[in-house]
């Protein structure tokens, strides 16, 4: 081979790896979760007994099945829960247009049982789209439920029946096998979970 | 003095007090960006969204709205820290001269309690103490 040869497949070879190495680092930096958090490995839930919004007892095999995107809030809060549903909505709803598959559902469980009767959940969740579950029951149950997840919830009471709850604000990932999968951190854009969600169905991106 | 400078000096008093009420810069409180949500299904309970402008050359102080479209209004703020989100009462709000208070979602904004009925259109009153400072009207958005 005369040495321009040499020269010329020297040249194509760096002009190659160079592209290989860029198409690699543009994959990651796809893969690589914005948001959500994956655990180590995924955590069992206790048992608990409880009613979705028909008023059907559950317990914590409701979340088996399919991918749940589980938010935590109360049908009398006027800005952050609504808000935060929408969001899920209308990225649930891109994830569809973008053909993506499964599609995970929608989960609101209530941290205000006291109101939020599964008549009164069955009303409110039907205003996000169709397919939602919400979850009430025993307060108990409930808190057994939110402390197996790391949410907290506290009452404030007020002089009227408008009294409001402190809550997370986390959306929590769980998966097929009914598992605490991953989790969202606020604030809450729809773009993160339309790029995270297909990530951790697939198991990839960053782990804590 | 003679009746001709009388009356020389009135219409140059008159003039002057025109021109200082023509260099009246309008209302001190501006209030755009209007959003008063829908109701959700099954609930009586809306939430307000709104900027306010304060033009003028002193403090504004809203110490409370209402509306006759709901039994109650109030002013609340959603603080969201370390992933926990509060929702507290403010009591007012206080404008300084020349500043911009918005009401926005995931912060400050009203809390409209029990619509007394189905309602399209809202009307809303916004308060000093007795002082009455701005009513305005505003449609109903339909949750998105």
């Amino acid at each position: 081979m005369s040495l321009k040869n040499l020269i010329i497949a020297f040249v194509l070879g760096i002009a190659m790896a160079a592209g290989i190495w860029t198409a690699i680092n543009m994959q990651r930096a796809n893969a690589t979760l914005v948001t959500a958090t994956r655990l180590p490995a995924a955590a069992e839930l206790p048992q608990v007994s409880l009613l979705d919004h028909e008023a059907r007892a559950i317990d914590e095999r409701i979340f088996a099945g399919q991918w749940d995107l589980v938010f935590f809030g109360f049908t009398h809060c006027p800005d952050i829960c609504p808000i935060t549903l929408q969001i899920l909505s209308a990225a649930k709803r891109q994830l569809a247009d973008d053909d993506f598959e499964p599609l995970p559902r929608i989960v609101l469980v209530t941290v205000d049982p006291e109101r939020d009767t599964p008549e009164k959940l069955a009303e409110y969740i039907a205003a996000f789209g169709d397919g939602n579950l919400g979850i009430t029951g025993d307060l108990d149950q409930i808190r057994k439920l939110t402390a197996s997840l790391g949410i907290y919830f506290q009452k404030q009471d007020t002089d009227d029946e408008y009294y409001s709850v402190d809550h997370s604000a986390v959306v929590i990932v769980m998966d097929p096998d009914g598992r605490f999968h991953s989790l969202f951190s606020s604030p809450h854009v729809i773009e993160n979970f339309v790029h995270d969600v297909p990530l951790l169905v697939k198991h990839v991106g960053n782990e804590l | 003095m003679s009746l001709r400078s009388l009356l020389v000096f009135s219409i140059v008093l008159l003039l002057a007090i025109m021109l200082a009420c023509s260099t009246d810069d309008g209302p001190p409180l501006v209030v755009s960006d209007v959003e008063i949500t829908s109701p959700m299904r099954g609930m009586s309970m809306s939430a307000g969204y709104l900027t306010l402008d304060n033009k003028g050359q002193n403090e504004i102080r809203i110490t409370h709205v209402t509306s006759p479209q709901f039994a109650a209004v109030e002013i609340h703020e959603t603080i969201v820290e370390n992933d926990i989100a509060r929702m507290r009462r403010v009591d007012e709000l206080l404008i300084a001269p020349g500043e911009t208070v918005r009401l926005e979602r995931r912060g400050l904004h009203l809390m409209l309690k029990q619509a007394r009925q189905d309602i399209s259109t809202v009307n809303l009153s916004l308060y000093s103490n007795e002082l009455l400072l701005l009513t305005l009207v505003t449609r109903i958005e339909e949750a998105s």
